[in-house]
């Protein structure tokens, strides 16, 4: 059985018998991480539309359904229809407080049974009804941090009030975002990454990230695209106007 | 065209020399007819590259000392091959690297050598070439001019500047024919499976002639296309130009 | 015919070559891959710029691997996480093995790793008495045929759909049509109640952070998702030569690995996993492990095959190569096929497991084009055949010609003389022109191309004419 310094040291022994290949760098980092996010953060608050636009195009170039509502108000009407067009009866939400919204109340008019997680509810107990929840959810409505135009990707923080099966299990995956969570490039998005890895515990409740770029799919067999191997057969943005 | 005439040494290559002495003798005759003066140091044998290629670099080594006296006072060195071009270019600094005057011998024969089509272009500043030849020919990107001394351009605008020879794409040009040296005894139904590919390709272009710039290509390419009874001929480039090429 | 020069590999490279169904799957596999990463490429200007910084960075890791590693191990034991330290693929599987023991792990899911092919792993889980459950849909595919994997990310590649539903039906109790769209529903539902009910989900990594302790992992199916969320433990092994230093160096390589890989600018999902789940989570693994794998990499970091360390798995070289698309995965032998598996091959098992498959390539340099961090493959197999001259590995009768060879080059007299002896040889295989049939070595071309005959005047014999 090795110990860490005996295995660090063989690896220190072989990297000292070499200068290397050649001279080289690793990608340069943000110095001040937090301030170049907030810079990243203004030249979006300019740039939103096109970032929308482009989105927009990406995200339906991976087969993501694009839905655009002037408020929160209207989205569980947007939902709603997906369901009722899907003969769905049972949605899994975040945590309205992550949300924005709630849509309970609103959807359980059209008869669906929507259990939202609960931020502070994570005993025993609930992490085992959430379970029997989200496998059993026909839709999974999430927010999104960040929503990446270049690639037409929902990046997703799990954490409290925020499951990572919500954009998992169900069959359909919703996520509803706002202008200011669009970003253009990955470059960008490095550059939110390190600002949250700065502070981490507090930046995030959680121990997982996920960028999401359209339904889950695979071409394993003969080379046949299919969608909704494991994940979400569907993928849902649905952007509200009103900032 | 330079008032002076241009001198150039031929590096004719193991299979240029052995094999395929016509390619060499059009070379000559195009080279001559383009104002350059010719001349053959007639110690030379090979590039080594067989050698380097299956890992027997000390011997490899050996060949290249050799090469680059036998060529020191060349003004101009012209290779009707792009994988012997490459090697001298690219590995004979690196073979030579332990001997500082061999070293930098290597590195200044690397700096005047170059494959045929890539000295007409670039040294004689040439891109028409008159030649009776005629009829639709399809071009064959060999491995080591394309990848290892990044010509495509130079051998299809000499080809397109012929006006009787009409020049359609290969599909798969950049693909390998399966020659790779030794690799094509080593592993020949493998290399012959890759040639099959290659020739279909070749044979769909409706192209009376295949050409290329390398021996061991034309070797394998040619050597497939008679033994499957093709019509098309394997030429080399030289051939073409020259008008020297089958009819 | 047979041939006294025949090895296994040539074998299993010839028994390839004669099946129809294989030819006809790699062709439109490598095919489609090749157009993919082509389109996907064209359309991104600054896809050339990327490589070159993904390579950069590859190299300049490599310069400080010892404390990069350092920082990851100490990132993920402050998340809460443990960090295995594995020199061999033995140590690997027994680091998994006692977890399960000591955990009471009856099945775990697997989200598709090669270093887990690497080191045997199900094999082993499954002696111990553990199930391990294949849940990448080719990876499932394989797994319930009994096989090995033969394409880096497409794992099934060699398979018909036809097959793919006879297997199913006849594993899964059912009965299944050839149709792709019905048979990723049938995995899906199978698999779902795996995912559900498993103790242990075991990945690899295509990267580490080592400033945030984080494993990232690039997939299609939501099948990495679902083991890193479901189960209770979550084990990652992943080859010490995957951790990178940062968040800004894991984008440049998101920006051109799905690309290299499928052609999408991004796979489906990209997963950060930064230790076990939070006290806020209501999902996600009570344990994080991560196994570090060495198995043979350190030794190379100071070795010509030093390049063969960044490769990132993305199988472009597989593609385009002219030797695997023809002979596809399986031929090869080994974990790793195709041009870089003959280098990491070479790694793990050392340079005489290569004496064949090092020349299993026309060096035509089309993998080195195609490769995100531009590793010079063809240089490096020239190299590693440098060693099996130097180590005495190649045979002593190939040794022998290739001397000969040289002698031949230095002499321009016996080379004079052997183009004459040729002459005089070939004489009774000379047919049209041409030379056909020839015994030996040079069986090995003529049957199945023409040779040119020495010519009647070479061309040196023919200068004094033409000076």
């Amino acid at each position: 059985m090795t110990g860490r310094a005996e295995f660090i040291e063989r690896i220190r022994r072989e990297v000292a018998r070499t200068p290397g290949l050649f001279g080289a760098s690793t990608a340069p980092r943000p110095a001040h991480p937090a301030t170049a996010a907030l810079t990243v953060r203004r030249e979006l608050a300019e740039r939103w539309p096109e970032a929308l636009d482009r989105f927009r195009v990406e995200f339906e170039r991976v087969a993501g359904v694009f839905h655009r509502v002037p408020d929160l108000d209207a989205v569980p009407a947007v939902i709603g229809g997906l369901a009722r067009e899907r003969g769905a009866r049972s949605l899994v939400t975040w945590d309205p407080a992550a949300l924005g919204f709630d849509a309970a109340s609103a959807l359980a008019r059209d008869g669906l049974e929507v259990v939202a997680a609960r931020a502070g509810e994570e005993d025993e107990a609930a992490r085992l009804r959430h379970r029997e929840q989200a496998a059993r959810a026909q839709i999974g409505v999430t927010g999104a941090d960040f929503v990446l135009a270049e690639t037409g990707t929902l990046i997703l923080l799990s954490g409290s009030g925020r499951p990572r099966s919500t954009s998992l299990l169900p069959d359909v995956h919703v996520a509803v975002f706002g202008r200011d969570r669009l970003l253009e490039t990955l470059e960008q998005v490095g550059v939110m990454l390190e600002a949250l890895h700065a502070d981490p515990d507090r930046a995030m409740s959680g121990a997982m990230i996920n960028f999401i770029t359209g339904p889950s799919r695979t071409a394993d067999i003969e080379l046949t695209l299919t969608r909704g191997v494991h994940g979400p057969k569907e993928v849902h943005a649905v952007f509200v106007e009103a900032p | 065209m330079a008032a002076a005439a241009v001198r150039a040494s031929l590096m004719i290559t193991c299979l240029g020399d052995v094999l395929f002495p016509e390619v060499g003798v059009a070379m000559v005759r195009l080279l001559r007819r383009l104002g350059v003066e010719v001349d053959f140091p007639e110690g030379q044998t090979c590039c080594g590259m067989p050698l380097f290629n299956s890992g027997y670099h000390h011997d490899a080594a050996q060949v290249a000392a050799r090469t680059v006296k036998l060529f020191e006072r060349a003004e101009h060195v012209v290779v009707p091959s792009g994988s012997c071009a490459w090697m001298v270019r690219s590995e004979y600094p690196g073979l030579l690297k332990h001997d500082p005057v061999l070293r930098a011998a290597a590195d200044s024969l690397a700096r005047r050598t170059r494959e045929l089509s890539q000295f007409i272009v670039e040294v004689l500043g040439v891109t028409t070439i008159e030649s009776p030849f005629e009829g639709k020919v399809t071009y064959h990107d060999s491995c080591h001019l394309l990848r290892g001394l990044g010509e495509s351009a130079a051998p299809r605008t000499l080809l397109r500047g012929v006006s009787g020879v009409e020049l359609v794409e290969l599909p798969g040009a950049d693909e390998c024919c399966g020659f790779g040296g030794s690799f094509s005894v080593r592993l020949p139904e493998v290399s012959a499976s890759i040639l099959d590919k290659k020739l279909a390709n070749v044979e769909s272009t409706g192209a009376r002639c295949l050409v290329a710039c390398d021996a061991g290509c034309l070797m394998q390419m040619g050597g497939g296309l008679t033994r499957r009874g093709s019509a098309v001929k394997a030429v080399h480039l030289a051939q073409v130009l020259s008008g020297e090429g089958p009819a | 015919m047979s041939d006294a020069l025949r090895t296994p590999f040539s074998g299993r490279a010839g028994a390839a070559l004669k099946d129809a169904f294989l030819q006809e799957a790699l062709k439109i596999a490598t095919t489609k891959f090749i157009d993919l990463r082509k389109e996907s490429f064209s359309g991104f200007p600054q896809g050339e710029a990327l490589r070159d910084r993904a390579r950069a960075i590859k190299e300049a890791t490599l310069q400080h691997l010892d404390v990069h590693l350092e920082r990851l191990a100490d990132h993920v034991e402050r998340l809460g996480g443990t960090v295995h330290w594995a020199t061999t693929a033995e140590e690997a599987r027994g680091i998994v093995l006692r977890l399960c023991r000591d955990r009471g792990v009856r099945t775990a899911v697997k989200s598709k790793s090669m270093a887990t092919e690497e080191i045997d792993l199900n094999e082993a889980l499954e002696h111990a008495g553990v199930t391990p459950i294949e849940t990448d849909l080719g990876e499932y595919i394989i797994q319930l045929a009994h096989e090995k994997p033969s394409h880096i990310i497409a794992p099934a590649i060699h398979k018909t759909k036809g097959q793919v539903a006879e297997l199913f039906s006849r594993e899964l109790r059912g009965e299944f049509p050839a149709d792709p769209e019905v048979l990723t529903a049938v995995a899906r539902k199978a698999l779902r109640e795996k995912f559900l009910q498993a103790d242990m989900g075991i990945t690899g990594a295509n990267f580490a952070v080592a400033d945030t302790g984080t494993v990232v992992l690039v997939t299609n199916e939501g099948n990495g998702r679902m083991v890193t969320s479901l189960p209770r433990i979550h084990v990652a092994l992943m080859g010490v030569e995957k951790v990178i230093p940062s968040m800004s160096d894991l984008v440049v390589f998101l920006a051109i690995l799905a690309r290299s890989a499928t052609g999408q600018k991004l796979s489906s999902y990209t997963t950060l996993v930064r230790g076990p789940r939070r006290a806020g989570e209501l999902e996600g693994p009570e344990e994080f492990h991560l196994v570090l794998l060495d198995n043979g990499r350190s030794r190379q970091i100071a070795s010509t095959l030093r390049e063969a360390l960044y490769c990132l798995r993305c199988g472009a070289c597989l593609n385009v190569c002219p030797v695997y698309r023809q002979i596809g995965g399986h031929a090869y032998g080994y974990t790793y096929p195709g041009p870089i598996g003959i280098l990491l091959t070479a790694m793990l098992k050392g340079n005489a497991s290569v004496r064949e498959l090092a020349h299993a390539s026309s060096l035509c340099g089309a993998c080195k084009d195609v490769c995100p961090v531009r590793i010079d493959i063809p240089r490096m197999l020239v190299e590693l055949r440098g060693h099996l001259d130097r180590e005495k590995i190649a045979p002593w009768t190939e040794r022998v010609v290739f001397k000969a060879f040289r002698r031949l080059l230095l002499s321009p007299t016996a080379f004079r003389l052997s183009a004459t002896v040729g002459r005089w040889l070939q004489r009774p295989f000379v047919r049209q022109g041409r030379l056909r049939g020839l015994p030996l070595l040079f069986g090995r071309w003529t049957r199945t191309r023409d040779l040119p005959p020495v010519a009647a005047r070479t061309f040196r014999e023919q200068w004094k004419d033409l000076r």
